[in-house]
């Protein structure tokens, strides 16, 4: 009876030696080397490091950023309608208007992150 | 050959991910992007339905295509009032962890 | 003279860009005059609302009318939204100084015409929203509200309090349009349709495997309760409502809340032959009925009491929505409209005195009698006193439940109502019977006056002579 959990046992037994073993091996063998002033600078040539590693940047970034996105993505409306038409401008002249005053509307809010100083960059 | 189930089980990984990242994660930005992910599941699904589900003539069906248009860019007027508010957020508090926002608790 | 129905949101929209133009051009002027002329132009298309020939369409219509209805639940709804939208200028107004306070900018006045002229882009998306029958155009100006309230919540970015409200909305709104989008998306892989009586129509073939389209609607109706601030998904309400400045509270609490039952009245209809949906529809209107009312109990904030009063409210709203009663639901809706307005109203001119806690309303009868009985008339209302329109909402509700054999519902939202009598007649507790270190009147601008005695007025008369309200439906 107990015997049928011998393998189970040697199982488990594997198992952790296994798991020690190779820990300690990493420890023993994989020695991490120590941080120098000389290790820490750059490789041959390359350039010396400056300032922080995560520098700051303008905000004004992001906010030109942000409109190119906005804008940018509003193309995606005008590739349909410029494949259909030629189609419907037969039919009516009312897919002109709606993309012209879709444009209009676009237009509107160029204006005004011009007129409030968005895309100025100095200030 | 890829079948549409296969399409519809990565989008439902796409938004199970996006879903439990909104709720474990603690970062708003992360946050901000697991949310996301989950509208750009449904943009897969919607696709997927689309290509898989053809017309009467053998044609795809379009409404789904430009839904897609329309979630492509309302995301995207999310994401710019969305970062507005969480920039605003941090030069205000100096951070960006939901627990450091709880002045509001009663 | 009959007048084409998209031609209102379109005059809403130049409104709005005109504003938003005059306040890039032109810095120097009093940007009061903008609101002033914001709400005179919507005064205008609600007066050319009534010349609108109601046109629904039918299901074999293609093109621009199968996104676009204009039947006569949509024109109700645009008025609604034109009402709240005019109101809440009248008290941003009012609001005015504190918005100056905390927004920086080169001028005195920066950042109030954009703070008059966002109001106006969020009526024009409950407007479209109103006639929105296709998946497609509700979520479009779904988003349309949201984002304007998005800014709106966070405006006054130097308070603290207000961007944790605005970024705590931000992120569960949008989580709530991902429900929104991931349910749109199987609804439309089951059926092929984005129309919504297309949908119906694919629905009712019994061969069809409508588990798929069940599951989508469970995540539209999980997004749609975030919106119309129903437990288990009113979270937010409370925060938000406490931290946002308080005309755009009172914006969220009405046009958020009206817009989100529009929808849901629209978008039920394919679904409702489903028990299940009604059954859980039901536990939710249960749920959210018990939840408002017992956290309203011990609130000190009147604008966090009021947040917790709004998830009430829309828990006998949704007894309206599972009983199929669109016209007393819509009837609620404008009771709720002018009580909750009206209660706001009141708030904003005291708040710029004193605060917005309920102590700061101890002894306001002699501060200033008109708000007193102004804040009374919009309580009473809430409440549900008889000869108010709050009362007449609560028992048409409860009539067309009774119909509908809800009992359930009838015997828990009697019993809430008692409730709801505690926690509303604090505040008027506060204002007759407490007495104040302050003596000082509070002052009330003309317009603000006006506007308050007409909300009371119509709060009376609504309440005994209805009809007005139960036509426009039919």
């Amino acid at each position: 009876m107990l015997r049928d959990y011998v393998p189970l046992l040697l199982h488990i037994g594997v198992a952790i030696g296994f798991a020690v073993s190779a820990l300690l091996m990493s420890v023993l063998l994989g020695k991490a080397g120590r941080r120098t002033r000389v290790k820490d600078t750059a490789y041959e040539c390359g350039m010396v490091p400056q300032g922080e590693t995560q520098p700051r940047f303008s905000v004004k970034f992001y906010l030109v950023a942000m409109l190119f996105i906005l804008f940018d993505l509003e193309i995606v409306f005008m590739y349909p309608w410029a494949v259909v038409y030629k189609e419907m401008i037969v039919e009516s002249k009312l897919v002109l208007w709606s993309m012209l005053s879709f444009v209009t509307i676009l237009m509107i809010g160029y204006v005004y992150a011009l007129k409030k100083g968005a895309l100025d960059w100095k200030r | 050959m890829v079948t549409l189930g296969q399409y519809l089980i990565v989008s439902g990984l796409l938004f199970t991910i996006g879903f439990a990242g909104v709720l474990l994660r603690r970062n708003i930005i992360i946050i901000f992007m697991s949310l996301e992910l989950m509208l750009n599941a449904a943009n897969l699904s919607l696709v997927a339905f689309s290509r898989f589900r053809l017309g009467v003539d053998g044609m795809p069906n379009y409404n789904a295509q430009v839904f897609v248009f329309f979630i492509i860019t309302v995301a995207a007027a999310e994401v710019a009032v969305g970062l507005a508010i969480i920039v605003a957020l941090y030069r205000a508090r100096q951070t960006t962890h939901v627990e450091d926002i709880n002045s509001l608790k009663f | 003279m009959t007048i084409g129905a998209p031609i209102l949101e379109v005059e809403v929209l130049v409104i709005g860009l005109f504003v938003l133009m005059v306040e890039a051009f032109f810095e120097r002027i009093d940007k009061r005059t903008l609101a002033f002329a914001a709400i005179f132009g919507l005064a205008a298309v609600l007066a050319a609302s009534f010349f609108l020939a109601p046109a629904p369409t039918d299901v074999a219509t293609t093109g621009f009318w199968s996104f676009y209805t204009a039947d006569l639940l949509a024109i109700f709804f645009k008025r609604f939204a034109l009402v709240t939208t005019i109101l809440v200028l009248v008290m941003m107004v009012d609001y005015a100084p504190v918005v100056r306070q905390s927004v920086h900018g080169t001028t005195h006045q920066s950042g109030l015409g954009e703070f008059f002229a966002l109001p106006i882009f969020t009526c024009v998306g409950l407007m479209w929203m109103a006639s929105a029958i296709d998946f497609v155009m509700i979520f479009v100006s779904l988003e349309l509200v949201t984002m304007s309230f998005y800014v709106l919540v966070s405006f006054t970015r130097r308070n603290p309090a207000t961007l944790e409200a605005g970024v705590k909305y931000l992120i569960l709104s949008a989580l709530s349009t991902g429900f929104l989008v991931y349910g749109i998306t199987w609804i439309f892989g089951v059926t092929g349709e984005t129309n919504l009586a297309r949908v119906t129509a694919v629905l009712a073939d019994p061969a069809l495997e409508s588990g798929p389209a069940l599951f989508g609607m469970v995540l539209v109706l999980v997004a749609l309760g975030f919106k119309i601030a129903a437990v288990p998904f009113q979270m937010w309400v409370p925060d938000v409502y406490q931290g946002a400045p308080t005309p755009v509270t009172a914006f969220l609490s009405v046009g958020s809340k009206a817009a989100g039952f529009v929808v849901l009245l629209r978008v039920l209809q394919p679904f409702f032959m489903m028990p299940q949906m009604v059954k859980a529809l039901t536990i939710i209107a249960l749920l959210t009925l018990l939840y408002g009312n017992l956290a309203a109990l011990p609130q000190t904030n009147l604008k966090r009491l009021l947040a917790y009063s709004s998830i009430a409210h829309a828990g006998y709203l949704l007894i309206g929505v599972v009983s199929f009663a669109g016209e007393a639901v819509a009837y609620y809706l404008v009771a709720y409209l002018l009580m909750t307005l009206l209660s706001f109203a009141v708030l904003v001119v005291v708040a710029n005195q004193t605060g917005d806690n309920i102590e700061d309303f101890s002894g306001l009868a002699k501060r200033s009698p008109f708000l007193a009985f102004a804040m009374l008339v919009a309580m009473a209302s809430l409440a549900g006193v008889p000869f108010t329109a709050g009362f007449l909402g609560k028992f048409y509700i409860f009539d067309a439940a009774l119909r509908q054999h809800q009992t359930t519902l009838v015997v828990v939202g009697v019993i809430t109502v008692a409730c709801g009598f505690y926690y509303y007649l604090k505040v008027v507790r506060a204002m007759y019977w407490d007495g104040s270190s302050i003596d000082a009147p509070v002052p009330v601008s003309r317009l603000s006056r006006v506007t308050m005695t007409a909300m009371m007025v119509a709060i009376v008369v609504l309440g005994v002579y209805p009809q007005p309200i139960l036509n426009a439906l039919k």
